[in-house]
């Protein structure tokens, strides 16, 4: 998703990093295309400007190029952060307080309802109670659509498919809500032109008065988004912004912009149709990624909603323990289904993140790859599966016949183990990883697992 | 629309023509002072011709454009086309001989021009299916969430207002209460609907409606798709075998006019996949700045044949390409 943005970032940077010489018009150049690389990513003229100006300043600093090169990166790292929000949102649930009420709004089609139902579902697999009540008594089948929804994420669901106030729906619920933990609202699409749309906003505000009102925004919008982050802010107090539709080639420096606008900092990202393609987001990793420094936070974070409880337990001690087999990689391979395709995950591993732009299709091709690979491992005995360096010729030959997988493809599959058993050990993954590992991991292990 | 683009504009023409003149101006006294010197003949033609008419240099137009482009970035103009107006106008107006006094004009014809290059004129839908050989099939897609089931219930109430006959596929079975929002459209409307399950193969949906109009006369079938990532590439095959089996005359691409670089990159993925015919622009009233049209219009090479511009059912309007030109300098 956001490759292209990165790609560009980088590219300028490249590029410094490159001459010998960073003189004046090695600057403009750069300048010249971070600026052009923000612009396409639909960030505010005006935050670009600002942050090229910061950038002029800090070229003309007398300092040789490779040390300028990484206060550069720095840089523009920070500002990026700062304007995403530099503390990392954490969502603090009163569970006294029933129910923690979180209403969600937004423009029209920017996939409210669908969050809406993610969002109670991220939290119910954090133990919470949860529910959701349709506000939504304008577009057609929008009930319907929740419930449905939130029948498929098995949480409670409270609409009524006749009433066409929206106040009156809060009413009659009202009490019912008191059972549960937090109550995720969501409500009609609306434009801030729309005068009657607007009022309707401020009456449920007032009346429900909601603990948190998140802003759903698309992340392909383009320059309407700071007029209208502005007009839902001048509505109602927002608490923080909602980016969907990441999975897209969108680069969302519409949601940049709105951030500002909205004085609010994005709170989650969503990255697809299924109900856990939902991510807490952190604005120094999104941005690390955004500079191809790749993101295993992220990863972590997503792997443990994909896994039950239970597996990820299991999963994380496997992860910490140096006895790492075969098993582990299977369940992983099983889990990296759950998480998604391939080529987002590539993302946010630190060293592919720069592979992604011609990786799709090399991506489509692994994924055939590890469907052939699980039947591989599903052909060895429990012992090669613990202990796979005793895989020998022999060995290989008979789970090659066995699993109808060629032999080549089982050395790659072997070869893979190794280098993740490798890269497991050099990490923690518990403790997170700062910058510094992370680009030195990126260099290590980006060339070994693609360029073989 | 363009309210705030207007202004900026006509404030930049006006600057580029006083720099132009005083370029001119500058000219002029040089060319004086040679002639002082030199006492010959032959130049009198020559500062006459200076006069009357002037020249646009490069620097000139590099500045004008840098400010052109920054109000074309603040109107949701992708940068892409903002790049092919910036080569057009550079061949064209560089070292071009304007007319002094007239240079403010010439500078607005030649945008209106470059701009008019990147939209086509709609063709008359209703015409066109009235012409056509029964059922006139049209297909939708687009992402999630650009409004493809409303724009649909917006064109069949205008199709039977019309006098032609419609009949609905909801081949979107994939989101949920996707079904039972087209079915709503369809009572309220009172048109026909074919429907299957949930999760059910949408090019059979498809299929059906066809037949159902083949059988009964139906004179258009409207396909209602899933919204889908352009970078799925599942979903995008199965938009391919849609529109393998529904064969349709027309596949409507729907976009929504506050999207901002990607529409570039969303368009160019349909249009590779399946081949836009046209485009429906919805949400126009949300976004005075309109730059969308601009830039999908560039990339696509197709007409835009309505825009859709609120809630109601009614609120679809031709698109009018002299229209949204005139808009922007009037």
């Amino acid at each position: 998703m956001l490759d292209k943005l990165g790609g560009g970032l980088r590219k300028a940077l490249h590029k410094l990093a490159s001459s010998v010489f960073v003189d004046k018009k090695v600057v403009e150049d750069v300048i010249k295309q971070i600026k052009r690389t923000l612009l396409e990513a639909d960030v505010n003229l005006e935050l670009v400007n600002e942050l090229c100006e910061k950038v002029r300043k800090k070229a003309s600093e007398k300092v040789p190029g490779i040390e300028k090169k990484e206060q550069i990166i720095k840089l523009i790292h920070d500002e990026l952060v700062n304007i995403l929000g530099a503390k990392s949102f954490k969502l603090e649930i009163d569970r006294k307080k029933k129910p923690y009420k979180i209403m969600l709004i937004g423009l029209y089609g920017t996939g409210k309802t669908t969050t809406t139902v993610k969002l109670a579902f991220y939290y119910s697999k954090r133990n919470y109670k949860v529910c959701v009540l349709g506000l939504d008594t304008h577009r057609q089948a929008a009930p319907e659509q929740l419930e449905q929804l939130a029948k498929k994420a098995n949480v409670a669901c409270f609409v009524d498919k006749e009433e066409k106030n929206a106040l009156s729906v809060w009413k009659k619920f009202s009490d019912k809500l008191k059972k549960y933990d937090i109550v995720f609202i969501d409500t009609a699409g609306r434009d801030t032109l729309s005068k009657g749309l607007i009022n309707e906003l401020k009456t449920l505000n007032k009346v429900i008065n909601p603990e948190k009102t998140f802003l759903v925004i698309s992340a392909d919008i383009g320059k309407a988004a700071s007029r209208l982050a502005k007009g839902f802010s001048q509505a109602c107090k927002i608490d923080g912004i909602i980016v969907t539709k990441l999975d897209g080639t969108a680069k969302a420096g519409g949601a940049l912009s709105s951030c500002k606008e909205a004085k609010a900092n994005v709170v989650f990202i969503t990255t697809g149709e299924k109900l856990y393609d939902i991510e807490s987001f952190d604005a120094t990793s999104f941005v690390s990624r955004l500079l191809g420094l790749g993101d295993l936070k992220a990863l972590v974070e997503k792997a443990r909603l994909a896994f039950e409880e239970k597996e990820r337990k299991k999963l994380e001690k496997r992860l910490k323990a140096e006895t790492f087999t075969l098993d582990d990689l299977y369940e992983q391979i099983k889990a990296m289904q759950k998480i998604g395709p391939l080529s987002k995950i590539a993302e946010m591993i630190p060293g592919f993140s720069f592979l992604t732009s011609r990786a799709s299709k090399l991506f489509d091709v692994q994924e055939e790859k590890l469907k052939r690979w699980k039947y591989a491992i599903d052909s060895m005995t429990k012992e090669e599966r613990e202990n796979p360096e005793m895989i020998n010729a022999s060995r290989l030959a008979r789970i090659s016949k066995g699993s109808a997988v060629s032999a080549g493809e089982i050395r790659e599959l072997l070869k893979q183990y190794k280098i993740m058993k490798q890269f497991i050990s050099e990490t923690n993954l518990e403790q997170g990883i700062d910058q510094r590992t992370l680009q030195k991991l990126a260099k290590k292990f980006g060339k070994k697992l693609f360029l073989h | 629309m363009f309210r705030f683009l207007k202004e900026k504009l006509s404030k930049l023409l006006k600057k580029t023509e006083k720099e132009i003149e005083k370029a001119a101006e500058a000219e002029k006294e040089k060319i004086e002072k040679e002639r002082e010197k030199e006492r010959k003949v032959g130049v009198i033609g020559k500062i006459k011709k200076i006069i009357t008419l002037t020249k646009l240099n490069e620097e000139v137009f590099e500045k004008f454009f840098s400010e052109f482009e920054e109000l074309l970035i603040e109107n949701n103009v992708a940068i892409e086309a903002i790049d092919f107006l910036h080569e057009k106008l550079r061949k064209e107006l560089v070292g071009k001989e304007i007319e002094r006094k007239k240079v403010k004009e010439a500078l607005e014809r030649s945008l209106k021009e470059a701009l008019s290059s990147l939209l086509l004129e709609p063709f008359d839908l209703i015409e066109e299916i009235k012409r056509s050989e029964k059922p006139y099939v049209i297909v939708f897609f687009g992402i999630n969430g650009v409004g493809k089931t409303l724009t649909i219930a917006k064109i069949a109430k205008l199709l039977k207002k019309n006098k032609i006959t419609v009949v609905l596929a909801a081949s979107d079975t994939f989101r949920a209460a996707a079904i039972e929002q087209l079915e709503k459209h369809s009572n309220a409307l009172n048109i026909k609907m074919i429907k299957h399950k949930y999760g059910a193969d949408p090019a059979a949906v498809a299929f059906d409606a066809i037949k159902h109009a083949k059988a009964r006369n139906i004179d258009c079938v409207l396909i209602d798709t899933a919204g889908r990532m352009h970078t799925k590439k599942d979903l995008m095959e199965e938009m391919k075998k849609i529109c393998k089996v529904s064969k349709p005359n027309l596949k409507i691409f729907v976009a929504e006019s506050v999207v901002g670089n990607d529409a570039i990159e969303q368009a160019k993925a349909f249009d590779e996949a399946v081949g836009i015919d046209c485009i429906v622009l919805t949400k126009f009233d949300v976004d005075e700045k309109g730059g969308a049209c601009i830039s999908i219009g560039y990339v696509t090479n197709k007409p835009i044949l309505f825009l859709g511009t609120g809630q109601s059912y009614d609120d679809l309007k031709p698109f009018n390409k002299e229209e949204i030109i005139n808009a922007l300098f009037s």
